[in-house]
């Protein structure tokens, strides 16, 4: 079965000959940067370098699947928020604390979105890469949810102020973002995404569960009436309390964090939609080694993960040996099981 | 204990481990229906009712330390509990925040014209390549509540910007933020910072932030670690031997 049948097959529910190992968030490292000479910045900003460094996921990592958007800044940038481009081993960063816009009404796409150099640098690396591997590897695109872009525009802070101090504004906020969520996701689609993650961080270390689905659900389940391939929701931390709600977006994935139990998780979800993750990235992709990797990996799948994933984009500084060790160890597993 | 408030005798039914029972039951053991009233607004998050309830105290001749522990810092203890046992959220603590900003808008002046020595002087900051700030912000609001003077070095702090502060201000504790798995890793190259211009012994390092945990803190060499800012406060008393509760 090739790479890309894989993963799309696993995002859908049919047969799979063997769990896919997937990137919904990034795994490029300064290790892999150098390798091909496609160094952060640049490699967040010019589509050749962020094809460059995109494909290494496939070719020196082995896993099922790339994703050539980095970071989670590029659609920010184009809307004109203040910039952290940083350096080789640090992310890009929106600067939240001066943020571009106060109330719904200042929500206004920029003409010109589109083809911003932060948007062309993912839609034009999606088209490089459809061409050179796009018939054996899945390609992940990634487009803002509208929670996300809130933080980005409007201020983490503020943003959480409004939510309780006026919730219809709020919602007039979110669904404002949300077209440029889908704006920027077709434009990937059209490029030649097979599949899109939407990050919008509803996390349980931030907001209520129930937030979730006062706020988000809905969009969500309209995010996946309106994008023609598989969407892969992702929330960092603590997500137990709004699985269940998640599991009802209509989502073909959610991409979860190694705060929660895969176990859990599974029982959570309760077969309603599939989940991608969670190995631990500070603790174990990180600072420990290869059988710790392998470690996590397996309990993820005994617990029935459908996707195995590193739990979010990892420290740009992780160790090549154990991402290698993530498909390694689902191959060991599967000869194993069967 | 003696909590007259009706509401806030329903908020404290959220406080149930025996042990903060008794500890957060003693900060109402002397206070009025005034400072209950204060404590239950600054739960509910209404910054202007706090704002006027404050100055109210004061006016009728209240200590401003009365009107800090009794009214606001009981008051930000519920919210802590609440909080950690996901009760509520961080938009709910965002506006018991705000409620106590408001109040402090009163007794900041007083505390500051009055001479009282600082427990101790802390460096705060949220680590290189880190822009969040809010839980960095929400220990700073504590800390400086609970008697520590603060130098808030704001978002993205490097290495050597902590230690420039530490020498400069005389610190004995550093406190470091991070939200993201990608920048947690900047608190061990901050603490190693810190070993290789010898001045490691000199400060106490605390960590904290969303994805952080005791054993991520433990790796980095960190000397303690907090999971959420009204912990924070005790953990520096601790971590200095200051006994107050």
């Amino acid at each position: 079965m090739k790479k890309k049948e894989r993963v799309i097959n696993a995002l859908t529910g049919k047969p799979v000959d063997r769990t896919p190992v997937s990137n919904p968030t990034n795994v490029a490292t300064v290790e892999l940067m150098d390798l091909v000479d496609a160094p952060f910045p640049d490699a967040c900003r010019d589509p050749e370098l962020n094809a460059k460094l995109a494909v290494t996921g496939y070719t020196e990592l082995g896993f099922d699947s790339i994703a050539p958007y980095f970071s989670i800044i590029q659609e920010s940038s184009a809307l004109g928020c203040e910039m952290q481009w940083e350096q080789k081993d640090n992310w890009p960063t929106v600067r939240m604390g001066n943020p571009i816009w106060k109330t719904p009404d200042d929500i206004k796409i920029p003409s010109g979105f589109l083809e911003h150099q932060d948007n062309l640098a993912i839609t034009k690396s999606i088209e490089i890469l459809k061409k050179e591997v796009g018939d054996e590897v899945a390609i992940i695109g990634k487009t803002m949810g509208p929670w996300t872009l809130a933080y980005h525009v409007f201020g983490v802070e503020p943003f959480l102020l409004l939510s309780i101090d006026d919730p219809q504004k709020t919602m007039e906020c979110l669904y404002k973002l949300r077209e440029i969520t889908v704006l920027f996701g077709q434009a990937q689609i059209d490029a030649g995404a097979d599949v899109l993650v939407v990050p919008d961080h509803a996390t349980g270390d931030l907001v209520s569960g129930e937030y979730y689905k006062r706020f988000l659900l809905e969009i969500h389940q309209e995010l996946v009436e309106t994008l023609p391939v598989p969407l892969i929701l992702h929330i960092c931390g603590k997500t137990i309390d709004r699985m269940p709600y998640i599991a009802e977006s209509g989502m073909a994935a959610f991409h979860f964090d190694s705060k929660n139990d895969p176990q859990e998780a599974m029982n959570a979800v309760d077969g309603k939609i599939n989940l991608a993750g969670n190995i631990n990235n500070p603790e174990t992709l990180y600072s420990k080694g290869v059988s710790d990797v392998k470690q996590e990996v397996f309990k993820a799948l005994d617990a029935g993960v459908q996707l195995i994933a590193p739990e979010c984009a990892i420290p740009l500084k992780t160790k090549i040996e154990n991402l290698l060790a993530i498909p390694e160890a689902v191959e060991e597993w599967t000869l194993k099981k069967h | 204990m003696a909590i007259i408030h009706e509401g806030l005798s329903e908020e404290f039914k959220y406080v149930t481990k025996p042990n903060e029972q008794e500890h957060i039951g003693s900060m109402f053991d002397s206070s009025d229906l005034l400072m209950q009233q204060i404590a239950f607004n600054l739960i509910k998050g209404k910054n202007n009712d706090v704002y006027d309830l404050v100055k109210k105290a004061l006016d009728e001749g209240y200590e401003a330390n009365t009107v800090l522990d009794d009214g606001l810092i009981a008051g930000m203890a519920i919210v802590g509990v609440k909080f950690r046992d996901n009760v509520i959220f961080v938009p709910e603590v965002l506006i018991s925040a705000r409620a106590m900003k408001a109040g402090m808008e009163h007794i900041d002046p007083i505390l500051s014209a009055s001479g009282v020595e600082p427990i101790g002087t802390v460096i705060m900051g949220t680590v290189k390549g880190d822009l969040h700030d809010i839980g960095k912000n929400l220990c700073i609001m504590m800390l400086r509540g609970g008697g520590f003077t603060v130098h808030d070095l704001g978002v993205d702090t490097k290495p050597d910007e902590f230690i420039d502060a530490v020498l400069e201000h005389e610190a004995t504790v550093v406190g470091m933020s991070a939200l993201l798995t990608t920048t947690m890793p900047n608190m061990g190259v901050t603490i190693e910072a810190f070993e290789e211009a010898g001045l490691r012994e000199e400060v106490k390092i605390l960590v904290g932030g969303a994805p952080v945990t005791k054993n991520f803190a433990d790796e980095m060499g960190a000397d303690g670690y907090g999971s959420n800012a009204v912990e924070c406060v005790q953990i520096a008393k601790d971590i200095l031997g200051v006994n107050k509760g």
